[in-house]
């Protein structure tokens, strides 16, 4: 009997878990720029923004007003007179707090409505019409990733078989796909519940909904036909050429389709803000970190899944049950 | 040469048992004028906006295909004349022959297909005839080298009937979106500009698929 290590497994749940933890309870905080964006768009509500108080500057209760003044400058450098009920609780010895506010049309300053945080840390950014809906990237774009790295791999070992005839690269093409099929659901779920919230409605026909839904479709019919066909050479051989096949159509889906044609996702046709989020400049450093190790961790998870059923196929062959 | 003759003569036999058994005559020309007439009783006097109409063109020029396609290959099996085959040619001809078969049956099946679409509804009036007409050559050559392939695999397995729309679909709709998106500017009244990155998307389809078919046929059709 081989023994085998489980520390990095631990290590593995304890990755996904810990940045998953990050990527939910980190505070999105925007700036002063995103207040008047919303001020200019006449957007409701108040959003959190963080503020380095300026201590140099006088901070002291306007008995006019009936308000705690105090002057602010934002991540970006921009400069702001903030006003606040009461002066909020470890004031003096705060660099920076994060608050929830609005713009003041009548004092032309930023309306403190409540005191969130003092001394945040980390936050992320905040991103006109989506606010705390963005946190969705951390999950939904790995998923969408792990999807087609599957599908990558299923066909990756459907070639390995059409080279060498070894039923044990069928096997793992086989075990590839089912693991993808899996993402694929994850991805096309999470997506679609978030969508109805962002966009309306569960499912809009965005072209990059059409690529995950031939992806489904794919993997769907690759299942089909598998089981179809009796004789084990047989059913490795035509489900091999069918991945070919498939992998080789799908990058018009994938890689093409939601690029050229107008969409709501970003890097669509009629985005300005160039390219998907994972190539522009328009993920911050922390959400990129965030993302980036939530992807990494996913793949050792799909590395891991791919060898226990490699495995447990191995055995199932080995004692006769399945063929 | 030698591959090129097996091609004609495969091309040849399969037009001959075409002849013979009118299977393409009777059983594609009857769904045609079904699924129409369907499509008639449907929208019962309505009128439809012409990318609607270039969509229901394209859902029966679609389903058509996919209810006379898979013979190619199926009919072989079914009268187990698969290994006479395959000492007579090699697969190159085999594929070649059969795709050029698909080729023609395909762009005479759609050019009647868009007449009784042309003669039943009224309002569907083309615009651009020529770049139509250059879609429809396109969509009918992107169709046939898509199922073809899919033909050869699914005679192989069992349970054919209901296979054969389930794997073409997905391999086939990047090829319906810009066919769908083609004909409606065409339709339309559209200039060629409009029209070119859907033409651009059909013609890099077929090159992909007839090459990916080209290179995995042998897998495929022997055992």
């Amino acid at each position: 009997m081989k023994s085998t290590s489980s520390w990095w497994k631990y290590l593995l749940f304890v990755w996904i878990a810990v940045w998953s933890a990050v990527g939910i309870v980190l505070p999105i905080a925007g700036n002063l720029a995103d207040l008047a964006y919303l001020k200019q768009v006449n957007a409701p509500g108040e959003i959190q923004i963080k503020v380095d108080i300026d201590h140099n500057l006088p901070a002291e209760f306007d008995p006019e007003e009936g308000m705690f003044v105090f002057q602010g400058t934002d991540g970006g450098g921009r400069k702001a007179t903030f006003y606040v009920p009461s002066k909020p609780e470890g004031f003096d010895q705060a660099r920076s707090l994060l608050v929830e506010a609005r713009y003041d049309e009548d004092r032309h300053g930023v309306r403190v409505c409540q005191v969130v945080d003092v001394d945040p840390g980390l936050t992320l950014p905040y991103i006109p019409g989506l606010g705390e809906r963005a946190r969705i990237i951390f999950f939904h774009v790995p998923m969408a990733w792990m999807t087609v790295i599957a599908f990558l791999v299923s066909m990756w070992y459907g070639i390995a078989y059409l080279r060498k005839h070894d039923l044990e690269d069928d096997m793992k093409s086989a075990n590839a796909a089912g693991l993808g099929l899996l993402f694929c659901l994850l991805a096309t779920i999470t997506g679609s519940i978030w969508a109805k919230f962002n966009w309306g409605s569960f499912w809009n026909w965005d072209p990059r909904e059409t690529s995950i839904f031939v992806l489904l479709l794919i993997y769907g019919a690759f299942f089909a036909l598998r089981s179809a066909i009796e004789v084990e050479e047989k059913r490795a051989r035509l489900s091999a050429v069918y991945t070919i096949l498939a992998f080789v159509t799908v990058p018009f889906f994938i890689f093409i389709m939601p690029r050229i044609l107008p969409g709501l996702h970003p890097g669509s046709a009629d985005d300005t803000s160039g390219g998907p989020v994972m190539s522009s400049g328009g993920l911050n450093a922390v959400m990129r970190v965030i993302l980036y190790s939530l992807l990494a961790g996913f793949i050792v998870l799909f590395a891991w899944l791919m060898n226990v059923r490699n495995r447990v196929s191995r055995l199932l062959v080995r004692t006769g049950i399945e063929a | 040469m030698k591959t090129m003759r097996a091609v004609w003569a495969i091309f040849l036999k399969d037009v001959r048992s075409e002849v013979r058994t009118r299977y393409a005559v009777n059983a594609l020309l009857m769904f045609v004028v079904t699924t129409l007439a369907v499509i008639m009783f449907s929208l019962a006097g309505e009128v439809m906006s012409p990318s609607a109409q270039a969509g229901i063109l394209w859902v029966v020029m679609f389903f058509a295909a996919m209810s006379g396609l898979s013979r190619s290959f199926v009919s072989e099996e079914e009268r187990g004349t698969t290994f006479t085959l395959q000492l007579c040619s090699g697969p190159l001809g085999v594929y070649f022959g059969k795709l050029l078969f698909n080729v023609v049956l395909v762009i005479l099946l759609n050019i009647v297909i868009v007449v009784l679409y042309l003669l039943t509804m009224d309002q569907f009036v083309i615009n651009q005839p020529g770049l139509f007409w250059l879609v429809i050559f396109l969509g009918s050559l992107g169709l046939a080298a898509s199922t073809t392939i899919i033909a050869a695999i699914i005679a192989r397995a069992s349970s054919k009937g209901t296979l054969f729309p389930v794997l073409s679909f997905p391999i086939l709709l990047p090829l319906l979106m810009a066919g769908i998106d083609a004909t409606k500017l065409a339709v339309e009244d559209n200039v060629w500009d409009a029209v070119w990155p859907d033409l651009q998307i059909l013609g890099a389809y077929i090159v992909v698929v007839v090459t990916a078919s080209y290179m995995l046929f042998d897998y495929v059709w022997k055992d």
